[in-house]
């Protein structure tokens, strides 16, 4: 099945973002080139400095000709190692902290992304994103970036150097130029397919890797370990060779690395060779010149070498980037609602332009009132749910809270609690208090409490702050459904939406939620998709869906006597307890 | 940190004698390329010396052709050196990825408190570090020896020369590697406060859904923000390190480099050694900073892969939760008997499975039944006996156990394959899959099968799951099968069919299948041979459905509502 991939960024995207956060910090920018320049300019000076000893040797000077240079020479390793330090530090830190603020946008964004949208692209995608991309850039910003920025500022100085001994040796070093981006554009192109292919192979190797860890009971239950494993050394074995592959081409790029070295450094004494014999420079400056080019073979490799790195730190920052571009779900204007009745005006719905899931639906839910949801499978059920809680917006018609479209309300003024749970990772408390951060440990305890849970919950390790979630201590699927309904709780919404919020618990499971779950809906317009029709009963109505479309409305002793689809479907769950 | 750099080390040792071949040759062709490299600023000296201040263009040509010959070494040593010693990294990286999947697959199971986000970071990156060691014996020894023809050449021009070199190297290098333990410290510190910013990424995205459903998304927002903002403090704490580190250890390069090259330049003046020499020492002081370089920073990197072999040991030397089991039983038939087993809430729990036949249990404490179904599974820390056709469970070999015992686990994990492959995993096609569809009523059409899971299944909704999981563990035919509230996402009408399913699958005349299901659906529970009613950890009741459904009150609470 194919998925709508998340957007990207484009070069020029890209390089906008980059350019307004270099911008936003323009000091501390500058101050970091300049510490860098400042670094490059002392590495330069002991072979400029030496050069003019050559002269003065060759010219039979006196000893104390040394003194001068040997001053040049420690002042220069003494500010170039300080500024070395100052450059990389600040370098590091510049990247670091557009780093930071880059992933903490790029995770905000992704929170904020419509439902409908994830839905389509799937989270691996998104996931791989606030992971692999960042931590692509992370270790770009931390090992290649500093490297390459002082090398190329190490590159251009040496030949301004080289330019202001004699500009003909400038231009003899610059010959170089064309072929180190000669074996450049050699090279990326047979590596970037390469490179693809290798991610591909790694992110199937992740796949493989997490599922295996995820799925272990089921893997445990029918012995595929082996199977599993086979499929991971597989994959890991592909992308083993394709690296191998890919580092064949580089070696070849290497050797062209050289060749650009040796061309460039014959270029400067030959050239060196025919103005010394022309009596345009001394040998000392030609020394200079060469010592200089020399110096610059590490430096340069390194850019070289780290340039695909940073091209791939490329690719991820446009990944980031273009996350950054989607459309959130932010609330721009609220209007504070009349009251708290929850209402569907003539609601039509479908995904993706389909044909509609839901089609003129009409609901209206009094302030404090708790309404049932019930139909069979593919009714509608969650769709209507998930209108009503303002996930999903209706393609016609709209959903309201006290006359104010569900779109527009005040934060937190609906919750909804889905059948699908998670257990944030970290300590219990912590999972709790992401429904209202600084809550006190009274009303953590408090909500807990409501729902039943306070008790297993005192009893768990360490309490409250005992870690659960991934890692930690594993709860049952009951466990984490009552947590999902404290969490409810402690914020506090005047209008919820519980979609089959007690389905997965199993039945002994199931009756202590529907209690946790009418505590938690005590006192707030309740809107509640019932798979069991106990919860059905106990509700103040009960509203029958069938494709898409409602077709009974209300109390359940009144459907149940009216002898339609509610008395049927109410009759086969009877039968269910007398044993059929 | 002793205490976590041992069994790094181990590893890095491992890491080193099995990839003993290709990283030997490697490190030898990379000497050979780093003694060309070394050569390369001789022979500029050489040419200026030679042919620059004399102008004769036979000896210019001749020792560029001379230089040419040194590249072409250089490049050919290079390009089959590295070759080795790549593969060689690839090799063993791939092998550590291998082996830390095999311990956390490890059929009686990991023990680590290690979440899946860091073990997934254990599999790739650390074992990546890992095995970036190879690549820094040869830089190491490349350095070296640059530094030795350097030295050997300054030696050769002049004794004094050479000694400063021989002396001052390793004071400078032993001066510069008494940081070496902060740096490793905060590089640690920073690696793992970045894989718990990646962690909670992971966490938070993932349970986006919950996270929307009661607006939670600035609080996490904000939760990221303070970890984020914490592992930039530990960036920036490791960045100030190395950098003063690689500060002052540039700034020893340059001033020994610098002293060689001045005291070369006095012995110039002072008619000691040639103009040419003089040259040929500059270029090789300069060049010596290179390798120094290397040297310097070779602390870092060893610390950076001895942290990661260390947390790779931690999963690759991690004990195992189940002890290794040898009993073997064979046949097809086995009896389940718990015996006074308490373990968490259970106290004192009784159960006896016969072959063939089918036992309803239903727990009036969630707990328990969790309890129950997880020490089937994974059968530790507990008292009393649980045996298995005659043996203690956990004494028989674990894939025989698990042959004999399935236990279908109630949360359905899915994988990437079709659907027909998530359901028919030894590949079992015909009526036998046709049947087990069936009784699992499993209503997808045939090419309805041949569809892909997408993100293990999240697509289908929790029935449809419930129910492939079904047709998956009754067409695995286990002699004894554990299934957890299989029906609680089915609707009544299914759920009886699936009672007959069950029934006519598994306990037909003659079979001698054992099943367990932990349920309260009284249509499971009256296709039952027996019931056996758990409460507060231990049995409080027993007999069939109907029995039960008459005289026993509670009973008839927790399951006819």
């Amino acid at each position: 099945m194919t998925s709508t991939i998340l957007p990207v960024a484009t070069p020029r995207e890209s390089r906008a973002w980059l350019g307004a956060e270099l911008w936003g910090r323009r000091a501390e920018t500058a101050l970091a080139l300049l510490a860098g320049v400042l670094a490059a300019a002392a590495s330069i000076a002991p072979a400029y400095a030496l050069g003019l000893l050559v002269d003065r040797i060759r010219a039979g000077g006196d000893a104390g000709a040394v003194v001068p240079v040997a001053v040049v020479i420690v002042a220069a390793a003494v500010v170039g190692g300080v500024a070395t330090g100052v450059a990389g530090f600040l370098l590091g830190r510049l990247g670091s902290r557009m780093l930071a603020d880059l992933r903490e946008d790029t995770v905000a964004t992704a929170l904020r992304l419509p439902a409908t949208t994830l839905d389509r692209s799937g989270r691996g995608d998104l996931l791989s994103r606030v992971s692999a991309d960042i931590a692509a850039i992370d270790r770009a910003v931390k090992e290649v970036l500093p490297g390459m920025i002082s090398a190329l500022l190490l590159g251009v100085l040496s030949l301004i150097a080289m330019a202001g001994i004699d500009w003909r040796l400038g231009l003899a070093g610059a010959v170089a130029v064309p072929f180190y981006v000669l074996g450049l554009r050699w090279y990326l192109p047979r590596a970037a397919p390469s490179y693809a292919a290798e991610r591909v192979a790694i992110a199937e190797r992740s796949q493989l890797f997490v599922e295996g860890m995820q799925g272990l009971p089921t893997v445990h239950a029918y012995r595929l370990e082996d199977r599993h494993l086979a499929g991971i050394e597989g994959a890991s074995g592909r992308a083993r060779d394709i690296s191998v592959g890919v580092f064949v081409f580089y070696t070849r790029f290497v050797g062209r690395i050289n060749r650009a070295e040796l061309i460039g450094l014959g270029a400067v004494l030959v050239a060196g060779f025919l103005l010394v014999r022309g009596s345009f420079v001394t040998v000392g400056e030609v020394s200079a010149a060469a010592l200089l080019f020399h110096r610059l073979f590490g430096p340069i490799t390194l850019l070289m070498a780290t340039f695909d790195r940073a091209q791939d730190a490329g690719a991820s920052l446009a990944r980031l980037v273009g996350v950054l571009g989607m459309p959130t779900e932010r609330r721009t204007v609220t209007e504070p609602p009349a009251g708290w009745d929850l209402a569907l005006d003539d609601v039509t719905f479908g995904y993706d332009g389909a044909s509609p899931v839901l089609s003129g639906v009409c609901l209206r839910i009094a302030a404090g009132e708790r309404v049932a949801l019930v139909g069979s499978t593919g009714a509608g059920k969650t769709t209507a749910a998930s209108l009503a809680a303002g996930i999903l917006r209706p393609d016609e018609g709209q959903a309201t809270v006290g006359g104010v479209p569900v779109g527009r309300l005040p934060a937190q003024t609906i919750a909804i609690v889905s059948q699908e749970t998670h257990v944030f990772a970290g300590p219990l408390a912590e999972d709790l208090r992401l429904a209202r951060p600084g809550a006190s440990d009274d009303e953590v305890a408090a909500a807990l409490d409501r729902v039943g849970a306070l008790a297993w919950a005192r009893d768990l390790p360490d309490g409250l702050d005992t870690v659960v979630g991934d890692g930690g201590h594993q709860l049952t699927a009951a466990q984490a459904q009552q947590l999902a309904l404290a969490r409810v709780v402690l914020q506090d919404p005047p209008v919820v939406v519980l979609d089959e919020a007690t389905a997965e618990a199993g039945s002994e499971g199931a009756r202590d939620l529907e209690q946790a779950a009418a505590a938690a809906l005590e006192g707030r317009t309740a809107l509640l998709v019932a798979h069991r029709l106990t919860q059905a009963a106990s509700a103040d109505r009960v509203v029958v869906m069938e494709h898409g479309k409602i077709v009974e409305d209300g109390p359940h002793a009144e459907l149940v006597a009216a002898g339609g689809r509610y008395a049927q479907l109410w009759a086969a769950w009877s039968a269910r307890a007398t044993g059929a | 940190m002793s205490r976590t750099a041992q069994p790094g080390t181990a590893i890095l040792r491992r890491a080193v004698a099995r990839n003993g071949r290709r990283l030997w040759t490697g490190t030898a062709l990379a000497g050979l390329y780093q003694f060309c490299a070394a050569l390369v600023p001789v022979l500029i000296g050489v040419i200026v010396d030679r042919a620059v201040s004399s102008g004769d263009v036979t000896a210019l040509l001749a020792w560029i052709a001379v230089l040419a010959l040194v590249y072409l070494v250089l490049t050919v040593s290079y390009r089959f050196g590295a070759r080795q010693l790549m593969r060689a990294i690839a090799e063993e990286s791939h092998r550590l990825r291998v082996e830390v999947a095999a311990k956390i697959l490890h059929p009686r199971g990991l023990r680590t408190d290690q979440r899946s986000g860091d073990l997934l970071t254990i599999s790739t990156t650390d074992a990546e570090y890992t095995s970036y060691f190879l690549d820094h014996i040869p830089r190491i020894s490349s350095a070296l020896i640059a530094a030795s023809v350097s030295a050997v050449t300054l030696l050769l021009i002049s004794l004094p020369l050479g000694l400063i070199v021989l002396i001052a190297t390793p004071i400078v290098l032993a001066t510069l590697n008494l940081t070496a333990p902060l740096i490793a410290r905060r590089v640690a510190d920073q690696q793992s406060q970045a894989g718990k910013a990646t962690s909670l990424a992971t966490d938070l995205v993932t349970g986006l859904r919950p996270l929307r459903g009661i607006e939670a998304q600035d609080a996490a927002a904000e939760r990221y923000r303070v970890v984020s903002r914490r592992s930039l403090a530990a960036t920036l704490r490791a960045a100030r390190t190395q950098n003063a580190y690689q500060g002052a250890s540039s700034m020893l390069s340059m001033l020994l480099a610098g002293g060689i090259a001045i005291t070369a330049g006095w012995f110039a003046l002072t008619g000691r050694i040639t103009i040419g020499e003089f040259i040929t020492v500059i270029g090789s002081a300069q060049f010596l900073i290179e390798p120094f370089g290397v040297l310097a920073v070779v602390p870092s990197w060893v610390a950076a892969a001895r942290a990661s072999a260390g947390r790779v040991a931690s999963v690759v030397q991690a004990g195992l939760v189940l002890p290794e089991g040898d009993k073997t039983l064979s046949g097809t038939q086995a009896a389940l008997r718990l015996e006074g087993v308490a373990h968490g809430p259970l106290a004192g729990l009784d159960l006896h499975v016969r072959p063939g036949e089918l036992v309803g249990v239903v727990a009036h404490r969630p707990a328990d039944a969790e309890a129950l179904v997880r020490l089937l599974a994974v059968p530790e820390a507990y008292e009393g006996t649980i045996t298995l056709g005659g043996e203690r469970l956990e004494t028989v070999e674990r894939d025989e156990a698990r042959r004999l015992l399935h236990v279908e686990p109630h949360q359905t994990d899915l994988f990437t394959g079709t659907l027909a492959a998530n359901i028919a995993l030894r590949g079992e096609d015909g009526d036998p899959l046709t049947e087990a569809l069936h009784a699992a009523a499993v209503d997808f059409h045939e090419d309805g099968l041949d569809a892909e899971i997408t993100e293990r299944g999240t697509n289908l909704s929790g029935g449809q799951r419930q129910r492939l999981a079904l047709a998956r563990a009754l067409l695995a035919r286990p002699p004894l099968l554990v299934l957890h509230h299989p029906t609680t996402a089915v609707d009544a009408v299914t759920e009886q069919s699936i009672a007959d399913g069950i029934r006519a699958m598994r306990h037909g005349p003659g079979s001698g299948y054992g099943t367990v299901v932990i349920t309260s659906s009284p249509a499971l529970l009256a296709a039952a041979d027996r019931v056996v009613v758990i409460g507060d950890g231990a049995v409080t009741a027993e007999g069939r459905h109907a029995e039960l459904s008459v005289h026993d009150e509670t009973y008839r609470q927790a399951v006819l509502r």
